[in-house]
């Protein structure tokens, strides 16, 4: 049971900064996801957790111990690796027990009760005496996490666990890792590229890019309430909408729309106030001139063919179909209006051709207005705030 | 799609091998049969052969200093090889380990590989003389009288040494890159898991570069066994009173000081069929022994 926290940590490789001043809370307990594209710093900032990287500055506390400069051997630290790192030529026991024997903390005993243990939650009882190589990949990775839950650590760092495995096996060890730290209750870190994942199985997740952390927040209010482009256009897929409009009076102006902007929530320092489509427009860049002075960002699935959505209102606006998708559970459709294009999620069997004009409606509680020079978001229409993760005590701090 | 054709027609491909087959045959092949046919007959300069049977392989049978030789190139071979090995892999792992540098070690540990036997066993010399030698004053400070010239057991023991020393470059050639292809993930696990650097080395390092090592054992046999007549030869010609007179530099002075090509010839037989076996019993302990990844 540890809490983790991170003071400006930074670090640097030669004249390159892949973590740049982070700062950042794991709370005792806690399954935090950090997600981000390649590159952005994610796994350098599990390694400097880890121990496997020094920090070129800042401070890394576990409960009330600095252990910026402690060895990873002695920051109680489990880690489970992308490629799973087993001894290829030990047997699964051995795996999990090599490092409790090598380090003569634990006495016989207690170790094969451990690894029972172990071996018992996770159903790798039968894997015990096998080595890697005749073990899949999931139960590789399986036995990988045996060797980390037998030592009992303050933490689990989990490094891109998953990707390694095939898409239906993913799905399943999700689910499985959820269980299991249900089961622990042991602080976790877990890195991922991808959001899907990080949205499933994290209490909060932080989304990482250049080095620098974007946004920390339950997987809901990551997709609902979006602090810059950049969030707003990983999570999710596929990718929200980004359109340049100019906001006049509450509306979001474009070529070939205009969408009322409705009262909604503005995310740029006044937290928690509700601001009203005109009270947008002020927070949108007044020196734009001929400029667009916002970026409107909607996501596909909140985009709907009119007709199929009628309880929707009144707005619609006609847009050209220029491609479908159909992706069996629904069809994709690639539009364009004006100089803008855009994807719209529809009906699986809609009757859209492309070239063909569609009437297109959107859920006026799920619009989003970017500064366009920063990226930064400064209005939301969602009216309710966004639901608590799957933890209260999570998200109330 | 069919194989590739890289050649036009038999004819073209048997011209090419044509070289290879003309070389092999005329060197080493023609010189193996000869020898061993030579093996059964009493030859020198300037007489004619004369077939004598196994006499040759009955001679060295009962010729005890002939044992003796047999004794002390297998027990040379033991030497250097575990000496090669246990040293090469102590330097390749300081060299994995170390954080800067790592070339200049790496060049450094090379370097005598890179000399021919002959001058590598006249740096030897230079180094260890008894009385010249660059080391003599240091080790002769600790106690131990230097005097190989005349003491045979030293003499033994530098030729070793030399032979080792020259060696260790090659090896760690091939055991760096053993070692660089263990998966860094296991390192960080064994970091993070606490296991201490020399378990590191003997529990993950060594069985996965169990393959590699294998071979090593094998090159450095024969190493051991024939590419070491340079440093006796300049060391110390098989002396002191036979203390290093392996079979390497037994059978050319037969050959070539007693000019006696027949026993010779049996000579080199017997040393073919001593390091054969060798590496019948390495192949099968090693194979046992050794792990080849997934």
């Amino acid at each position: 049971m540890t809490t983790i926290t991170l003071r400006n940590l930074r670090k640097e490789f030669d004249d390159v900064v892949a973590v740049n001043g982070l700062d950042l809370t794991v709370r005792d307990g806690e399954f935090l996801v950090v997600v981000g594209p390649s590159g952005c710093g994610k796994s350098t900032t599990l390694r400097l957790l880890a121990g496997l990287e020094t920090a070129t500055d800042g401070e890394i506390r576990m409960d009330d111990r600095d252990v910026t400069h402690t060895e990873p051997k002695d920051r109680n630290v489990a880690m489970v690796f992308q490629n799973y790192a087993l001894y290829p030529h030990m047997t699964g026991r051995r795996n999990i027990t090599f490092g409790m024997n090598a380090t003569d903390s634990f006495a016989d005993e207690e170790i094969d009760r451990r690894v029972a243990e172990a071996a018992e939650t996770l159903d790798i009882t039968d894997l015990l005496d096998r080595k890697p190589q005749a073990m899949s990949g999931g139960e590789r990775q399986r036995v990988a996490l045996g060797r980390a839950i037998v030592r009992d650590p303050d933490a689990f760092l989990m490094d891109e666990p998953l990707s390694n495995l095939d898409a239906k096996l993913r799905i399943q060890m999700r689910a499985e890792l959820t269980r299991l730290h249900a089961e622990l209750g042991t602080t976790t870190v877990y890195v991922t590229h991808d959001q899907t994942e990080a949205m499933t199985l994290g209490e909060r997740v932080v989304v990482m890019d250049d080095g620098r952390i974007q946004q920390v927040d339950p997987p809901q209010a990551l997709y609902d309430f979006p602090t810059n482009r950049f969030v707003a256009e990983f999570i999710g897929d596929p990718a929200m909408n980004m359109i340049d409009v100019a906001v006049e009076d509450g509306v979001a102006v474009h070529d070939g729309f205009r969408i009322p902007l409705p009262s909604g929530k503005t995310v740029d320092g006044t937290d928690g106030e509700w601001l009203d489509g005109t009270e947008a427009e002020a927070l949108a860049d007044p020196d734009a001139g001929d400029r667009p002075t916002a970026v409107l960002g909607i996501r596909p699935e909140d985009l709907y063919p009119a007709r199929d959505r009628p309880d929707l209102g009144e707005t619609t606006f006609d847009a050209t179909v220029e491609v479908t998708e159909p992706l069996g559970d629904s069809l994709l459709v690639h539009c364009s209006v004006g100089d803008a294009t855009f994807k719209m999620g529809a009906e699986p069997r809609s009757s859209l051709e492309p070239g063909g004009t569609v009437s297109v409606t959107y859920d006026p509680a799920r619009l989003h207005l970017f500064a366009p020079e920063t990226g930064e978001a400064f209005y939301h229409s969602a009216t309710a705030p966004a639901p608590a993760g799957r933890i209260d005590a999570t998200t109330n701090d | 799609m069919s194989t590739r054709e890289i050649f036009d027609g038999r004819l073209q491909a048997a011209l090419l091998l044509v070289p290879t087959v003309l070389v092999s045959v005329v060197f080493l092949y023609y010189p193996t049969a000869r020898a061993f046919r030579t093996s059964f007959f009493k030859a020198g300069f300037g007489r004619a052969e004369e077939f004598v049977g196994l006499e040759n392989y009955a001679t060295l049978l009962t010729n005890s200093s002939y044992h003796s030789s047999v004794a002390l190139s297998v027990l040379f071979a033991a030497l250097v090889v575990a000496g090669v090995i246990v040293v090469s892999l102590y330097v390749t792992f300081l060299i994995h380990e170390v954080d800067s540098g790592q070339d200049w070690y790496l060049i450094s540990v090379i370097w005598p590989y890179a000399l021919p036997p002959a001058v590598a066993a006249l740096v030897f010399l230079f180094v260890l003389h008894p009385t010249l030698g660059v080391l003599t004053g240091p080790i002769e400070a600790v106690g131990i009288d230097l005097d190989w010239f005349n003491d045979g057991p030293q003499a033994f023991v530098v030729v070793v040494l030399a032979a080792i020393w020259k060696q260790i470059g090659y090896n760690v050639i091939f055991m760096i890159a053993a070692m660089n292809n263990v998966p860094n993930a296991l390192t960080e696990t064994a970091e993070i898991d606490g296991v201490g650097r020399f378990r590191r080395l003997v529990s993950v390092y060594v069985p996965i570069m169990t393959p590699t090592l294998f071979f090593l054992v094998i090159i450095n046999t024969i190493y051991a066994f024939f590419g070491t007549f340079a440093f006796v030869d300049l060391l110390t010609s098989g002396g002191p009173s036979n203390a290093t007179n392996i079979l390497i530099f037994d059978l050319y002075r037969e050959a070539f000081s007693y000019f006696n090509f027949g026993v010779a010839s049996t000579k080199s037989v017997v040393l073919f069929l001593v390091v054969a076996v060798l590496m019948v019993i390495q192949f099968r302990l090693t194979e046992e022994y050794s792990y080849y990844g997934a």
